[in-house]
């Protein structure tokens, strides 16, 4: 197991290698002039020289890409173009508040999509079932913009369950007053597209040979259902979500967006709306980083769901 | 003997039809998309919703149903025109001796402009637009962009994923590095990544009109899955007896790849295809909306939705609704589509 | 000795919603106190749904004639409500499928899967109920059984997930155990022992077997009785000696007749349509031509694949060790192994579909193996090969005619497409297809004809040389002679070399005038077929021998 850990987070440095090219050619060849940015518009031509010359933009490009590959190494990104605040800073001050509603959203949708699929597998061909998966692909059909739009109005504004946007510096305050009616809007939405796919898994294994033999044991169908094909169609289960982790850290940037919520995904945003280059690009390495460690502990933990998958 | 070469494809296009055909859901839903189709195709050629940018109502004009509806801010408008004259700067103006020429060039411009009507069929927007215009060309616009960069993409991951999967070895290496490298990225932040480099670098004039920034930035982060796919098709026909035996009667690798292999696997392929045109609307209805996709002067779903969010606040909520329910039946019936297809092409349940 | 099962009129369709398939048509016979029945058919004949529907063990979309009865000791399981089957299910009546690897749990270990059928029709604790899966997993004969509770089914052979299937389905002393093709996965020494398994364990538990096989001979060694079934009725059924000594019905006769037979080598092996028609069966004797000068050479051929272990690591897997072998113009050698023996790495490697690690393979004198890919374009003309499975080999995207023509166009063979498409209408024609098979796709044609349209293919180029791996064995029996016999005319009239490649004995030794016996990529034996089958050498080529079904003459000799 341990060869296994340490083989693979070898591996990830020609992957991470990738990932650094990627994004400094990205910004070289297509990006705008940072200088010209930095410098707004109406600048002398001395003045945006001169940052030129602060950031290294006159030499040439291997130089400018060891400039950047020793940021990275040493966690250096200087400062936000726009807002003057430290890079490291942005990324440890908006991830509590991200990772305040991701991580319910995960556990919620997981601890109600698996059930539902569940409960519809069972059911499979009734109207139970196909009822339920036209409401499925009828709701994925509707942009996650418009739930929250509605969701909003309905209950913040219209209702007034709770409130319409805000944040405070109160983690419990958070996650009780401002985070439901985001967390579970989201959850909502997601529901339909996971209890789909976890169906699938789950009639998957329905037909598969060692049912038979279940039924052929004398076992009642939920029976089987229950102790046979739910530690097997948990394999795929867990492989799905471990693919929807690293969406913890970003992926809730629309919710931020209207909520008005400090996260991680409205400030990308808002850097992408200034063209805010360093703040682009920290995130997305570390980001990259992470995504890649967390696809390594799924796989171990994917061992243990799975007798037949051996670390080697 | 063009009658024994040339045959068509037969059994797998004509008996796909067949069998869609027999599958209710799959005829209704294949109709559905073909009226949109023709909607879009209207749309294009300018003989349905052209003049979606034209201001032919009132602001905020109530749809037709709901005509007695009281409408405040048409009102205010009004009053705010009526009211605010232009102050009377004759004496210092130097180009006040002009000023009756200008006036009598108004007076024909005006006498040309229509009058606003108070209602239109499904309402109008802030500019007084027809919403249900706006919603026909944004179908055109945002089913285009799906399409279109759906294919990118599919061309982008069939081709990578093809070569992948028939080498194997340095090339597979290779190619299993690139998509590490793109699948490492989280999907949303390679999006913004291009958003922030396409808007403000030098490139940002040449596709500053038209759809081709939200097409490049979708297939560019998009392909990673039809590549997976390929890949794995091509490992497991690759040492197929059927490929084996085309190796055995002297076809070449191109011809083992793309005129044995390929058909064989096209229906993996299309029914990722359609899969990723539904997740391409989707995103870039929210880039849109965030102002990440179609440029100002075009109408997409998602710029709709944009508008929608401030009039719903107002009690405006027709804009809303008609951009949700076009995408909404567009995006189920190709969602049920998709579903009947993947049945009816899938081996197994012949 | 009275009935335990009868079934008695049993109609079974499977309805899609294209159309409504009757797979089983008025199917009736009794299974016996303490004794085995066979069901016996090729594919196609219902014989897995008859009896898969004792047990109501049937796909969703089957459905049962309500006049259909199958009575378990007076009661009619097919309205007994589902409560009640179950608690016979796993407990009066078990089962045993074909696929031992797919048939258990994949992330449950042998224990449990043991153990769960026990606590479900006894009260036991689960350290008893694990107690006593040891004691079922020793009498099935895995070794170490205790240590083997925790196991998971992949770390087990093929052979031994059978036992474990066998020890789940006895472990409640079923008073019958359903068999369904319980060695056909396996290879042919397993199967053996499995079979000596199933016999020995009805014995000391006095059940019943209800043995569902397509291998006549395999019967004959085992069953009491015999049901012979052919699409969805039953053809003949009586006491295993006389269905063996006196078959009433054509088709068993021919099912009897068109396997080849250890002690003879007649001109043609009789096929299923000369019983139907009453067509005279010759026992003429085959003539062979003379060894000649070789026209293959493969010498000292060597595979070894690398498997990637870790970054920098890899270690070597040796497929083919060291294979040596000659064929002359119009002669056969034989390569006969089980799975995993490498002989299908052989063919790959004369055929250079896959490149050698080391050896020769010359076409008179020229070595395959060294030459360009571009000079190696007129020697694939002259050297082809016909593959096992017949519903792969054939691209189902293609009409036939175009799968002929192709290999003409691309070697510049016939002047234009007008005559290709003659010669390919002509090659059809020789191997036995309707006239109409050129426009048709493959999915239109049964096994049986699809493999002689991959002749036809490989036959379009004109080769010297024709390597065929397990041309036969994805085929039903009486469909096998029928091929066998083509290849024997089409070898005759064109004087062509095989080199056949087959994990059939019976088969090679028909086929062939030399054979090659191998096992882990290594030849263990060679020599004439005569001489092998008279006094083989090696232990393994014995075992092999021992391992042929001999029908009920093999009843004699346990």
């Amino acid at each position: 197991m341990a060869g296994y850990i340490l083989r693979r987070l070898w591996q990830i440095v020609p992957t991470l290698a990738g990932v650094v090219l990627l994004i400094f050619f990205l910004f070289k060849l297509f990006g705008g002039d940072p200088a010209q940015i930095l410098a707004g518009q109406i600048a002398s031509q001395e003045q945006i020289d001169a940052i030129r010359r602060e950031l290294g933009l006159d030499q040439p490009w291997y130089v400018q890409l060891g400039i950047f590959v020793r940021e990275i190494l040493t966690f250096d990104w200087g400062k936000s173009w726009i807002t003057r605040e430290q890079v490291s800073h942005i990324f440890l001050s908006r991830l509590p508040a991200t990772l305040t509603i991701t991580i319910p959203i995960l556990l919620l949708e997981a601890a109600l999509a698996i059930p539902t699929a569940m409960l519809v597998a069972y059911y499979r061909g009734t109207l139970l079932d196909r009822s339920v998966m036209a409401i499925c692909v009828a709701a994925m059909s509707i942009s996650f913009l418009v739930y929250i739009i509605v969701g909003q109005y309905v209950f913040g504004f219209h209702l007034g369950w709770f409130p319409v946007q805000g944040w405070s510096d109160s983690f419990w305050r958070n996650l009780f007053t401002y985070a439901p009616l985001p967390i579970l809007l989201a959850a909502l939405v997601g529901l339909a597209p996971q209890t789909r796919l976890y169906r699938s898994f789950f009639l998957d294994e329905t037909k598969s040979d060692y049912v038979r033999t279940a039924r052929a044991k004398g076992l009642s169908e939920p029976a089987i259902l229950r102790k046979h094909v739910l530690r097997n169609a948990l394999v795929p289960v867990v492989t799905n979500i471990s693919l929807l982790i690293p969406g913890v850290f970003v992926g809730s940037f629309l919710l931020e967006i209207f909520f008005s919520i400090p996260g991680l995904g409205r400030e990308i945003y808002l850097a992408v709306n200034r063209s805010d280059y360093p703040v682009i690009q920290a995130v997305t390495i570390y980001l990259s980083v992470l995504t890649m460690l967390i696809n390594l502990a799924a796989d171990v933990l994917y061992s243990f769901v799975d007798p037949r998958i051996q670390l080697r | 003997m063009a009658a024994v070469l040339d045959v068509t494809p037969e059994n797998a296009w004509t008996a796909l039809w067949r069998r869609l055909h027999q599958d209710r859901v799959g005829a209704v839903s294949l109709g559905i998309v073909a009226a949109y189709l023709v909607m879009i195709l209207f749309a294009m050629a300018g003989w349905l919703a052209g003049g979606w940018s034209v201001e032919v109502g009132v602001p905020y004009a109530n749809p037709s149903f709901l005509g007695e509806r009281p409408n405040l801010e048409a009102a205010l408008q009004k009053r705010s025109q009526r009211q605010g004259k232009v102050p009377d700067l004759r004496d210092i103006d130097p180009l006040a001796p002009r000023y009756d020429e200008w006036a009598k060039r108004t007076q024909e411009l005006k006498s040309t402009e229509p009058e606003r009507s108070l209602t239109l069929p499904w309402g109008g927007d802030r500019w007084g637009r027809d919403v249900l215009d706006k919603a026909i060309k944004g179908s055109q616009v945002s089913i285009a962009v799906g399409v279109v960069a759906a294919l990118c993409a599919t061309l982008i991951g069939t081709l990578l994923g093809a070569l992948a999967g028939f080498y194997g070895r340095w090339v597979s290496d290779l190619l299993e590095w690139l998509y590490n490298v793109f699948t490492s990225i989280p999907a949303i932040l390679l999006i913004f990544t291009l958003a922030a480099v396409l808007r403000s670098g030098p490139f940002a004039s040449v596709f500053a009109s038209g759809i081709w920034t939200v097409v490049i930035i979708l297939a560019f982060t998009g392909w990673t899955g039809m590549y997976r796919l390929v890949r794995a098709e091509y490992m497991k026909h690759r040492s197929r007896e059927y490929v084996l035996a085309a190796q055995a009667i002297g076809a070449s690798a191109a011809s083992r790849m793309f005129v044995h292999i390929l058909p064989n696997v096209s229906h993996v392929i299309l029914v990722q295809l359609s899969l990723l045109v539904v997740a391409f609307i989707k995103v870039e209805v929210v880039l849109s909306f965030l102002g990440l996709g179609v440029p100002i002067d075009m109408v997409s779903w998602g710029t709709m939705l944009a508008e929608a969010q401030n009039e719903l606040i107002i009690g405006k909520w027709w804009q809303l609704a008609a951009a949700t329910v076009f995408m909404a039946i567009f995006l189920t019936a190709f969602s049920m589509l998709t579903d009947s297809l993947r049945d009816a092409l899938d081996p197994k349940l012949r | 000795m009275s009935a335990i099962v009868a079934v008695s009129n049993l109609r079974v369709s499977f309805v899609t919603r294209q159309r409504t398939l009757e797979a089983v048509r008025g199917v009736s016979f009794e299974v016996r106190e303490d004794s085995t029945l066979a069901l016996v058919g090729e594919s196609g004949s219902g014989k897995t749904v008859s009896a898969m529907s004792i047990l109501r063990l049937l796909p969703e979309n089957a459905v049962v004639d309500p006049a259909s009865r199958i009575e378990y000791r007076g009661e009619n399981l097919l309205t007994a409500p589902a409560e009640r089957l179950r608690s016979l299910r796993g407990r009066d009546i078990s089962a045993v499928f074909q696929e031992p690897m797919s048939s258990l749990n994949p992330v449950l270990t042998v224990g449990e899967q043991v153990a769960e059928v026990l606590r479900l029709h006894r009260r036991l604790s689960v350290r008893q109920a694990l107690e006593r899966a040891a004691e079922l997993l020793n009498e099935v004969g895995i070794p170490e059984p205790r240590a083997r509770l925790r196991a998971y089914p992949h770390e087990l052979s093929g052979g031994q997930q059978q036992r474990v299937m066998i020890a789940i389905a006895i472990a409640n002393e079923p008073k019958l155990l359903i068999a369904d093709e319980p060695t056909t996965a396996l290879d042919v020494t397993v199967q053996r022992q499995v079979l000596e398994l199933i016999a020995r364990l009805r014995q000391r538990h006095r059940m019943s077997v209800l043995f569902i096989s397509h291998d006549l001979g395999l019967v004959g060694e085992l069953a009491d009785d015999v049901v012979v079934m052919r699409d969805g009725i039953v053809r003949e059924s009586g006491p295993v000696e006389r269905i063996f000594h006196a078959p009433q019905d054509p088709y068993t006769r021919a099912l009897l007749a068109c396997r080849p037979r250890l002690d003879a080598r007649p001109r043609r092996l009789p096929v299923i349509d000369d019983f139907m028609r009453g067509a005279p069966i010759t026992d003429a004797p085959l003539s062979r031509p003379p060894a000649g000068e070789p026209l293959v050479q493969a010498k000292h051929l060597r595979k070894e694949f690398r498997l990637r272990t870790g970054l920098f690591r890899s270690k070597s897997l040796v497929a083919v060790g060291d294979v040596s072998f000659d064929v002359a113009r119009g002669r056969t050698v034989g390569l006969v192994g089980e799975s995993g023996s490498g002989k299908t790495t052989v063919a790959m490697l004369a055929m250079r579909l896959l490149d050698a690690t080391g050896g020769e393979a010359r076409l008179e004198g020229t070595d395959l193996l060294s030459l360009t890919p571009r000079q190696m374009m007129t020697y694939r003309r002259r050297i082809q090969i016909v593959f096992q499975n017949p519903y792969a080999s054939l691209n189902p995207r293609r009409s036939i005619g175009r799968t002929v023509v192709e290999p003409m166009r691309i070697h510049g063979l016939g002047g234009n497409d007008a005559e290709r498409v003659e010669r390919a209408r002509k090659l059809l024609e020789r191997v036995g297809l309707p006239s109409d098979a050129m426009q048709r796709y493959p999915h239109e044609f049964s096994g049986g004809q699809r493999q002689r349209i991959a002749i036809a293919r490989a036959l379009a180029v004109e080769p010297e040389v024709l390597i065929c791996d397990e041309p036969v064995s994805a085929l039903d029996v009486s469909v096998q002679a029928t091929v066998l016999n083509l290849l024997l005319d089409l070898q005759e009239s064109l004087g062509l070399a095989y080199l056949f490649i087959s994990h059939d004995l019976a088969v090679v030794k028909y086929m062939s005038d030399e054979v090659l016996v191998m096992r882990s990529g290594e030849v263990v034996e060679r020599g004439t077929p005569e001489a092998i089958f008279r006094s083989p050498q090696h232990e393994y080529t014995r075992k092999l021998l021992d391992a042929i079904p001999r029908g009920i003459e093999g009843r004699h000799h346990q």
